[in-house]
């Protein structure tokens, strides 16, 4: 794909992009910019190259996921370095929701709650409309795991969201 | 409630977590840009390979080329084994003994 072409698509994936790496994320936007920044790097670096298997949408969600999770890797191991935790004892917590006050909120904390691909999984697919199968290409699983994700997140969102959420 | 009055609620409530995305979202431009201003991890990739591979060349090289040290001559002393018995054969024909008798061909018969 020319890079011309390859900039103007994910120009008009951005906002998309950037609501799906504030999912992975937990809603940590100012991370959600990094891991954009990152992802676009490796398109940028030819580390990421879309070869037409699926969707560009798909192909991109799933750069994006990849570097998050790789983000989320990083940040774990430097939360354990000893000598942070010596000199300045332990920070704030990286994935806290910097959004937390806003509308949604509570609907972002009971996300928060759920497994990581559980969220992923309701995230794609009642945020995104993705198919399940669609979501289990970003995911890197089967449409079969993706698919249990799916019916356990749910039940489990609707029940964290309680009765008065129903209106 | 029924299978798709959960999915629109769940709907409604992934809507409510995102309304405020918007309000977050960086410029297209700036963040393309940021990532391309962002040092190529692949170039540094690469060096980091080329360095330690000149690097193991040079060692190799040396390690071939290096003046061998020569290996020290064993003293004759130490080479020359004399047995405690040796004196025995120091006979006063020694050179008889020592020398084989040649016989002059035209002196046959």
């Amino acid at each position: 794909m020319a890079s011309v072409e390859l900039e103007r698509q994910i120009a008009a994936l951005h906002p998309a992009s950037f609501a799906w790496a504030l999912a992975c994320t937990r809603w940590n936007a100012t991370e959600a910019e990094e891991v954009l920044q990152s992802a676009y790097l490796s398109v940028l670096e030819g580390r990421a190259r879309f070869d037409g298997r699926s969707a560009f949408r798909t192909w991109l969600f799933a750069v994006v996921r990849n570097v998050a999770a790789s983000a989320r890797r990083r940040r774990w191991l430097e939360s354990r370095e000893p000598w942070k935790q010596l000199l300045g004892g332990p920070g704030p917590d990286p994935a806290e929701p910097v959004l937390a006050e806003e509308r949604g909120a509570r609907v972002r904390r009971a996300l928060g709650t759920l497994p990581a691909r559980q969220r992923e999984v309701l995230d794609l697919v009642f945020f995104h409309e993705m198919t399940v199968e669609e979501a289990a290409t970003v995911m890197d699983v089967s449409t079969g795991t993706a698919r249990t994700h799916y019916h356990r997140g749910k039940l489990r969102l609707v029940a964290l969201l309680g009765p008065e959420d129903s209106t | 409630m029924t299978p798709g009055e959960d999915e629109a609620r769940l709907r409604a409530a992934l809507a409510d977590a995102h309304r405020e995305d918007a309000r977050h979202l960086p410029g297209f431009e700036a963040t393309w840009a940021s990532a391309q201003r962002r040092p190529d991890r692949r170039t540094a990739w690469r060096w980091a390979v080329l360095s330690t591979a000149l690097v193991a060349a040079g060692v190799a090289t040396w390690l071939v080329a290096r003046p061998k040290p020569v290996p020290a001559a064993w003293p004759t002393v130490a080479t020359r084994w004399v047995g405690p018995t040796d004196f025995l054969l120091e006979t006063p024909d020694l050179v008889t003994l020592r020398s084989v008798p040649t016989l002059d061909p035209r002196g046959l018969p």
